[in-house]
This record gives structure tokens, sequence and C-alpha cells, in this order.
């Protein structure tokens, strides 16, 4: 039976065992790092130092998760703060690695021109909006969680997404049926 | 225009799972060494100060007078009061225990904030 991230939770916080924190990282680093390069807009390897970033103040702050959310949700939270520390002090970050974010798209799935026009619609909304609709309509969190994540009213995250989505149809209003 | 839903599915279709390609590696070899203390020496302390406890109340208690004087006087209860009282201590431990195991297990809690 495959453990629960409870499970393995707990077997860091009794034993410190750094095997179940690999797992824990194993199981959250595509989601972890699939938020940070949309929010970071740019190169790969930044978001993938930020998502390193994340886990380890992850596995030093853990007695501090009282599990009153999910772990990814908690995990979220600190990816926010990693991105948002590292945007203060390098101010905006501009262009992507576009080839490597293309490379890791499944071709079969969904309309590779569509895919472009997505992405590239989405870098375009300002990163509150982009956040919003990261967390909420890509990672599947509820507007209450990601009003945690982000530390802002559930309103605002309401707002933020409604207005995300809004310009994201606008901007695909090509693609839509006829 | 796209409707919501398409909007939603797209976006998540847009983003596949990454893989791990040593990212994981690079994590765990960067964080802190582990704390090394042993199952057996947190029992041993464990048990070494509920040792010293014990012996400090016997001690202190005049040689566990009082423990012989409460059983005397426990022998005198009729045994009904003897049933409530061992039932109403089951029933206070119990409650404790539910208290404490709800308090600890996230699932439970999702499960009462549910809204039916």
């Amino acid at each position: 039976m495959e453990l629960t991230d409870a499970d393995l939770i707990a077997r860091v916080l009794v034993d410190d065992d750094q095997h179940a924190f690999g797992e824990l990282v194993r199981r959250h680093q595509s989601s972890v790092r699939g938020l940070l390069r949309q929010l970071s807009r740019t190169d790969i390897a930044l978001a993938d130092d930020l998502a390193q970033e994340t886990f380890i103040r992850a596995y030093k702050n853990i007695r501090s998760f009282r599990g009153e959310a999910r772990f990814s949700t908690w995990l979220y939270r600190i990816a926010y703060n990693c991105f948002h520390e590292d945007a203060r002090k390098r101010k905006e970050l501009v262009g992507v690695d576009d080839e490597l974010l293309q490379a890791e798209h499944d071709p079969q799935t969904i309309d590779p021109g569509l895919r472009h026009d997505l992405m590239h619609a989405l870098r375009l909304l300002p990163v509150h909006e982009r956040t919003a609709i990261v967390l909420c309509c890509q990672n599947g969190l509820s507007h209450d969680e990601a009003a945690r994540v982000l530390d802002i009213p559930l309103g605002t995250v309401k707002t933020n997404v409604l207005r995300g989505r809004e310009k994201l149809k606008r901007s695909l209003a090509a693609w839509g049926p006829n | 225009m796209i409707d919501d839903e398409t909007l939603d599915r797209q976006l998540r279709e847009a983003t596949p799972y990454i893989d791990d390609e040593g990212f994981t590696a690079r994590v765990m070899a960067k964080l802190p060494a582990a704390r090394r203390e042993p199952r057996w020496l947190r029992a041993m302390i464990l048990l070494g100060l509920t040792l010293l406890g014990s012996g400090i109340a016997y001690l202190l208690s005049g040689g566990g007078r009082f423990i012989r004087e409460g059983v005397i006087q426990l022998s005198d209860f009729p045994i009904w009061l003897l049933l409530v009282f061992a039932f109403g201590c089951g029933l206070v431990v119990g409650a404790f225990a539910v208290i404490v195991a709800v308090h600890k297990t996230p699932e439970v809690r999702d499960v009462a904030r549910l809204r039916f």
C-alpha cells in the first residue's frame, strides 16, 4: 500500500527520515516546478533553483506544517514566497526558454498551436492574475486554498481568476467553437 | 468564445507532468544533515525519567503508605460504586483519546468540515 503524504511527513518528523522526504519531493516536484515556471516567465533553470529552495525550506520548516491544509498547498505557499522574494531582488524577469518549454509538452493531448497561444497569453497576464489562474485552474486549488497560498483576501483571488480567465478567453477567441 | 470548463481543461493539459531528471537527487544532496538521535536512546531517557519520578514519589509518600491506605479504603466501597468509578474513568480516558486522535488526524478534521 502506498504511503500517504501524512505518513511520510510523520516519518520525517519522528525519525528525521530523509528518504521519506525524498518521496515527498518526488511526488510534488512536477507541480511545484510547473508553478514556478509559470510564475517566473523566465529560464527554466531559475524556476528549478527556486523549486530546490522551496523543498529545502519545506524540510527545514516541516515542524511548522500543522496539517490544516494539504501538503501541496503548503508547498505552493513556500514556492510563492521564494518566487516573490526572488522577483523583488531581480525585479521582473523577461523572456522564456520556449524551446525547452515546448519540448516538455505532450503533443497528443492539445493542439500545439493552441498550446502555444495559451501559454503565450498566460505569460502576458499580470503576475497576480497569472498566479491565481495557475493555482486555481491549472493546479486545481480552491479559491480558499489559493487565498491562503497567496495570503490575500478570498474576494481578490476570485476577481483575479475571473479577470485572468476573461483575458485568456479573449486572447484565444480565434480557437473557440465557431 | 471558449467556455470556462474548456479553458481550465486546456490549461491543465498544457502543463503536463515534468520528469524528475535528477531534481529530487539534487534537492536531497542540499538538505541539511539529518539529526541522528537513535530511537533506543529516546526510549531509555523516557524510561529513566519515569523510574526516577516513580522513585521520588515513592520516597516522598512514605514508602507507598498512601497506596496501601487507598486500596484498603477502596475495598470498603460497595462493588457497584467501584464499577461506576471504573466505567467513569474509562469514559474520561476514551473521550480524551478520541479528542487527541481527531486533533492529530487532518482527514477526520476535513470530514468534520464538510457541508452536506
